[in-house]
Parts: C-alpha cells; structure tokens; sequence
C-alpha cells in the first residue's frame, strides 16, 4: 500500500497534462508562444513522477494500484476509477512522457508564428494526458475513455492546418477508419462484461481461467479487442489512415507514431495478455496480421516520394513486428521493440520535421546533397535509419532480432519468412530516403539553400540519437556473453499465467539467427546505396521497367481504390437513401402537416369576426348544446325565451 | 277581501321566483346579443347579473341547509358587478374618445 502523497504524485502524471491542457484551451490567446513554456513546465513533472512510478515499481517488486468508484451500483457493483501500475505500465510511462516531452521542445521551434499554436500545444497535452491515463487505466472502461480521447486528439492535431482541404481529408479518414476498430473494441467490452460481470483486466483473466467465458465466444471477444487494436495501430485492414496522417504537422507525427496513438493498440494487446493466452486462435490470428503487415507496409514504402509517407509506412511495418512478437509468445521482445522504436521513430520524423523546415518540400526528388548542408540532421538521420534497420549494436537490433528469433524458434517458419524478407526491405526504404536526401548535388534551389535548424529542435533530436543507439543495452540476452543482465527481459515479463499456458521455452541467443538479420540488413541498405548513390540512373529505369509494380506499390496495394469503390461509395449510397427519405417522406409529411394546419386556420379564421356579440353567441349556443346534452330543462326554457322574446320583437319591428 | 289579502301574504312558491328570474336572465341575454349601443349591452349583462342574484337569493330562502349562503354570494356578486361596471363603462368612454361611436358592431379590430 502506498501512501496517500505517493498516490497523489502518481494520480498527477496524466493529471498535469491534462491541466495544463485547460490552461491553454482558456488563456491560450493571452499565453500566445509563451504557451510552450507552460507545456512544457508541466511535461517535465510528468517526467519526473512517470520515473518515480518506475522507481516505485522497481522497490516494491508489485503493481501500484488503487482505485475509487466512479459509479456504484451497490450490490450490482459498479465502475471504478483507478491506477494499476505494473512493470510494463510503469516503461511505458516514461517512454510516453519523455517522448511528449521531447515533442514538445521541438515542436517549439517548429510552429513558431503558427496561428494556433496555443492551441496546438493545448490539444499536445490533452494528447498525452489520454495516453498516460491510458497507460495506467486498470479496467477497460477507463482504458476506453482515455482510448477514445486519443483518438479525438489525433483527429484534431492531423486536421491541425485546416485550412487545407487535404489535413481536413486525413482527419476525418483517421478518426472514422479507426472508428471501426473502436466500436468493435467496444462490443468486446461489453461482452466480456456480460460474461464476467467485472471490466478489469485482472478480473476478467482470472474470470475466464474459472470459465466464465471461453470457447467460441472468448475467441471472439478478443478477437474483438484486437481488432480496436487493429484500428488504432495501424495494422491490415485498417492501415490506410497512418500514411494520410502525415497533413498534420511533422512533431505530431512524430507523436502518433512513437508514443501515444499507435502504440495504443500494442499496449492494448500487451495489457490484455492474459486474457488472449487462452485463445490460441486469436494469438495465431494476432501473429499473422502482424508479419503480414509488416511485409506489407515495407513493400508500400520503398516507392513512396514524400518523406514522410517512407517513414509512416515504416512505422506501421514496426508496429506488425510488435504484434508478431505478442502473438507468437514473445512478449518481452513485442514491448521491447514498442520501447525502442518510441525513441528511433520519434527522431527519425525529427529529422524529416528539420528538413522540411529547412527547405519546406517533403519531396525526397527536390532534396539531395543536404549532407553538408544539415550535418547534424544527416548524423542523427543515419543513426535512426540503422537503428530501424536493425544493425548491431544499436537499440533496433537487440528488440527486432528477439522478435524474428522468437518466430523462428516457435517454428512459425512463415512468419520467419515475412519477418526476416522485411528486414531487407525495411534496411533498404530507409536509407534510400536517406540517401536521396542527403547524397548527391542539390536537386533545387531550395535544398541547395537550406541551413540547419535552430538548437531547440536539434538538442531533441541528439538526445534522441543517443537514446536511439542505447536505449537497446538495457535488455541485452543473458546468452550474448556480455557480462550484463538482460533488465528488460526480466522486468518486463509476461505474467506466470501467460507464460504456462503457452508453454513458451527461454531460448538461448541464437548468433546464427542474429548474423542472417543483420547480413540481411546490410544487404538492404547496400542495395539502396547501389541505386542511389553510386549507380542513380539504375533506380528510375527500374521503375519504367517494372511500371505495374512500382504503380502497384506507390498506391498502397489499391487499398484506397479498393476501400473508395465498396465501403466508402456503399455508405455514399446509404447516405443518399437516407437523405432521399429524410427529405421526401420525413420531409414531406412535415411539410404537409404544416400546410394542412395552415389551410385549416385559414378557414377558421373568418370565425374570428372580432364583434363580441358574435362571441356571446357562440357561447349562448355552446351552453344550449351542453344543456340539451346534459337534459337540463330550465336552460333549455331560457333558451326558448331568448328566441320567444326575438321573434316577438321581430314581430313588433315588422308592423311598426 | 279576507281571502285575497290571504292569498297576497301566502309564501309565493320557488317556481314564482325562478320564473321571473329565467324572463330576467332571457331577456338580458337576448339584449347583450341583439342591442348595438354599448350602453344598452352593458345594461342587459346587469340584467342578467342580476336575474342570477335573484335565484341565488330564492335558494337561500328555500333550502335551509344551506345556511344562507346564496344571500352571501348575492352580496358578493353585486359588489363585483359594480366593479365591472366601473372597468367596462371606462372602456367603453375609451373607445368612444378615439373612434367616436359606442356602436359594438363597428369596433371589430380584433378580427382575424
């Protein structure tokens, strides 16, 4: 049990940035680019508390957890509200944490004279709020809470620049194609809750090992959630909002794709680990969507122009590595590979952000010879792109190469396959843009021109590449020969649960296996250097040669064709139908019900005379109807007078 | 001479009351519909208020368990009725002032 400060210090890690959040929102156009420093004074208690929660963790060798209700149902139960701090919580929030914080100093220089940019500032750490309370949510309907504001806040950063009508396409595309994975995430929800009456992790693990849900239908919940992860990580199907959210402004990708938004599904899936242990079809079908997207995504991104878009197809090819590691057992390496890539990703869309701000083009075919021009970002670049790559002994080697031995070692031979055909191509897309970018002469002026970006954008990129070569040596395997222990491996551990049930063998450092990843990796990247650099008329005569493939692959596999010509023209269709009908038939017996009280009152209106002794009339009449109704003899006598005593005077009147 | 002055002090029965009451009340309403002045109208709604006190007041007399409420209310009702003569009668010299007729058939302003 921890103490009541110690809670509070923990409860305020997404608590800061979500305040500051509020701050900005209201005193943005007061705080103007001074907004930076608020942000960023918060981001670095975040910091600080996210390491004391890893400190907390490491002393006491057992979760942080406590909760408070937030509805109670009394003796139904009810939904609390909590932290549940483990070993992989506990990483992930100082990667999620240093990485904003990072972010955020860049973003600085980056956005200076933007518009919003108090407001770009203010959503950042909404951003990163959701994604901490993310991390620490206990139960699935925290988790989804926090699921959903994430992907509200990406929805807003892509669409940043509304302006323009692309960012505005993107946004939308990201937050409705990740929609279906929510919903699906949701009706998972709802279906372990029926089953187990409980939506906390623990609970409903424990729950299904006693047999409240399993079979079929525990297959399908998980398969269920995995697709919500699905969504949000970016892998296939639902892949085609990752490489569109490159509109919104280069530190925001740089976000989505190391810390928060993607690696929500990944984290999703390791959380619930537990739980997807006992379904060996869902962990088959977890595997084989993430080495097929993985090759996939490689495949998308060895054409692609636009710098960005190499390195957002990398990432959802990163990301298919992870979900391969979680699905074929090795769930140290999985989250080990998410720990990494946080850091080389992060700068490597730095280092796309520097140049862009340098000489404002993503297109890889305006830049060329920035090697001397930008130094700096041409070192760190190179250190990201071999770390990505997977050379030894940078961070990328050590989390990628347990996944693909793991794959191996399991004997899912196709998956090996996949896994070690995309180490090539993943070697060779990234130093192809690298060497595009930076070898060479200057393809136009404005790369010919371009200067180095201030200190407060490289200072973030350096500590980065330094993270990027070493943040890897904390989970070196015991079998390597060094005298390290492997803290990764060991703190990050799947529970003793997982571990039984899938009967998964420690394997020791295989050298072989590590030696063809790396070989193969080489090989990538000296390909790309063939092409590129020593031999650059090789690369435009392949693509005129091979024209359908190169075709093939710049459009993403005609995802999008494909998507636009069923769901998207299928719902158009549906759209229309349903304006057809509002307007029409809803419309039409609106319209028609207002025309007819219109005529109705038309024609009542000549009762309205305005003479009172019309009035008196009607009433003298009505009372008659009413006492002839009602047998009322006297009244129906007066009645008879009032007309007696007419017709008399009409006779009167008559003879005068 | 005996039997007359015999028959002028007999309690005159309920129905002698009601009847005049109802000629009252009949006479009353037919005047307010038909008459244009707004005088005269004003002056068969008296007619007619006041049939109605008639009765009410015939009814206290005749049920004693009522405990002479009907005379009560009789009281009340003149009160209210000189009230309304009041707010009426200056309604009345408004409208004469700005269209310079009392005639009811002319003033139809409200009309829809």
């Amino acid at each position: 049990m921890q103490s009541l400060g110690q809670q509070l210090v923990i409860a305020a890690i997404p608590v800061i940035p979500l305040v500051v959040f509020f701050v900005l929102a209201l005193f943005g156009r007061l705080l103007r680019e001074n907004a930076q420093y608020v942000a960023i004074f918060g981001m670095v208690f975040s910091v600080v508390f996210s390491f004391f929660a890893l400190y907390l963790v490491i002393r006491d060798g057992r979760p942080l957890e406590f909760s408070v209700y937030w509805i109670n149902l009394g003796e139904g139960g009810g939904f609390p509200i909590g932290v549940y701090i483990d070993e992989l919580a506990a990483v992930m929030l100082v990667v999620v944490s240093f990485v904003s914080l990072m972010i955020q100093l860049y973003s600085g220089g980056f956005m200076a004279g933007d518009r919003r940019f108090a407001w770009y500032y203010a959503v950042l750490n909404l951003f990163t709020a959701s994604m901490l309370g993310l991390v620490v949510a206990p139960n699935f309907i925290e988790l989804y809470i926090c699921w959903e504001l994430v992907g509200l806040c990406s929805y807003l950063l892509i669409g940043h620049w509304f302006e323009k009508p692309a960012a505005r396409d993107a946004a939308l595309k990201a937050f409705i194609v990740t929609r279906i994975g929510d919903a699906a995430l949701f009706v998972g929800i709802i279906m372990f809750w029926r089953a187990t009456g409980t939506t906390a992790f623990e609970g409903i693990a424990e729950a299904a090992q006693a047999g409240f849900i399993g079979g079929s239908l525990l297959t399908a919940a998980v398969v269920l959630v995995f697709v919500g992860a699905i969504g949000k990580s970016a892998q296939f199907p639902l892949h085609v909002w990752l490489p569109d959210a490159m509109e919104g402004p280069t530190p925001v990708s740089a976000l989505i794709h190391a810390a928060t938004m993607v690696a929500a599904g990944v984290y999703l899936v390791a959380r619930t680990y537990d739980i997807f242990v006992q379904s060996p079809t869902a962990m088959l079908i977890v595997a084989y969507i993430g080495a097929f997207t993985a090759f996939m995504a490689a495949t998308m991104a060895l054409v692609k122009k636009d710098i960005k878009r190499v390195i957002a197809y990398s990432t959802v090819s990163q990301l298919g590595y992870m979900m391969l590691g979680l699905g074929v057992g090795a769930f140290s390496a999985g989250m080990f590979h998410l720990y990494n890539h946080a850091f080389f990703k992060a700068l490597l869309f730095l280092c796309a952000g520097s140049i862009i701000h340098a000489m404002d083009s993503y297109n890889l075919f305006e830049m060329g010879g920035l090697r001397r021009r930008m130094p700096l970002t041409f070192w760190t670049m190179v250190i990201a792109g071999l770390s990505l790559a997977g050379i030894f002994p940078l961070a990328g080697f050590w989390s990628k190469d347990a996944i693909i031995a793991s794959a191996f070692e399991e004997h899912y031979y196709v998956l090996y396959a996949l896994a070690i055909g995309t180490v090539f191509l993943t070697a060779f897309y990234i130093f192809r843009a690298i060497f595009l970018a930076f070898t060479g002469e200057p393809r136009t002026e404005g790369a010919a021109r371009a200067v180095e970006s201030p200190g407060v954008m490289t200072v973030p990129m350096v500590i980065l590449a330094v993270l990027s070569v070493a943040s890897g040596w904390v989970g070196i395997p015991e079998g390597f020969g060094l005298p390290v222990r492997d803290y990764f491996g060991g703190f990050v551990a799947p529970s003793g649960f997982a571990r039984e049930t899938l009967e998964v063998e420690p394997h020791g450092f295989s050298f072989l296996l590590a030696a063809i990843s790396v070989l193969v990796g080489l090989a990538g990247i000296g390909l790309a250097y063939a092409m590129y650099v020593a031999r650059p008329a090789l690369a435009p005569a392949m693509a005129r040669r091979l024209f359908g493939l190169h075709t093939f692959l710049d459009k993403g596999w005609y995802f999008d064709a494909l998507y636009g010509a069923t769901f998207v023209r299928a719902a158009f269709a549906v759209g229309r139908a349903v304006q057809g009908f509002d307007r029409e038939v809803l419309g039409g017996l609106v319209g028609g019900i207002a025309r007819g009280t219109g005529r109705l009152g038309e024609a009542l209106r000549r009762v309205q005379t305005g003479r009172v002794q019309n009035y008196a009339l009607f009433i003298v009449v009505s009372v008659l109807v009413l006492a002839i109704v009602a047998g009322a003899q006297y009244a129906v006598i007066v009645a008879a007078l009032i007309a007696l005593v007419t017709l008399a005077t009409l006779a009167v009147g008559a003879r005068l | 001479m005996q039997q007359l002055v015999e028959q002028l002090n007999a309690q005159i029965p309920l129905e002698g009351y009601l009847t005049v009451a109802a000629i009252m009340f009949a006479i009353g309403a037919w005047g307010a519909l038909i008459r244009r002045n707004a005088v005269v109208v004003f002056m068969c709604v008296e007619l007619m208020i006041n049939a109605v006190n008639l009765t009410l007041v015939a009814f206290a007399d005749f049920l004693p368990g009522a405990g002479g409420a009907g005379a009560g209310y009789a009281v009340l009702i003149i009160a209210i009725a000189a009230a309304e003569v009041a707010v009426g009668l200056a309604i009345v010299l408004a409208i004469f002032r700005t269209r310079r007729t009392v005639n009811i058939d002319e003033v139809d302003s409200l009309r829809g």
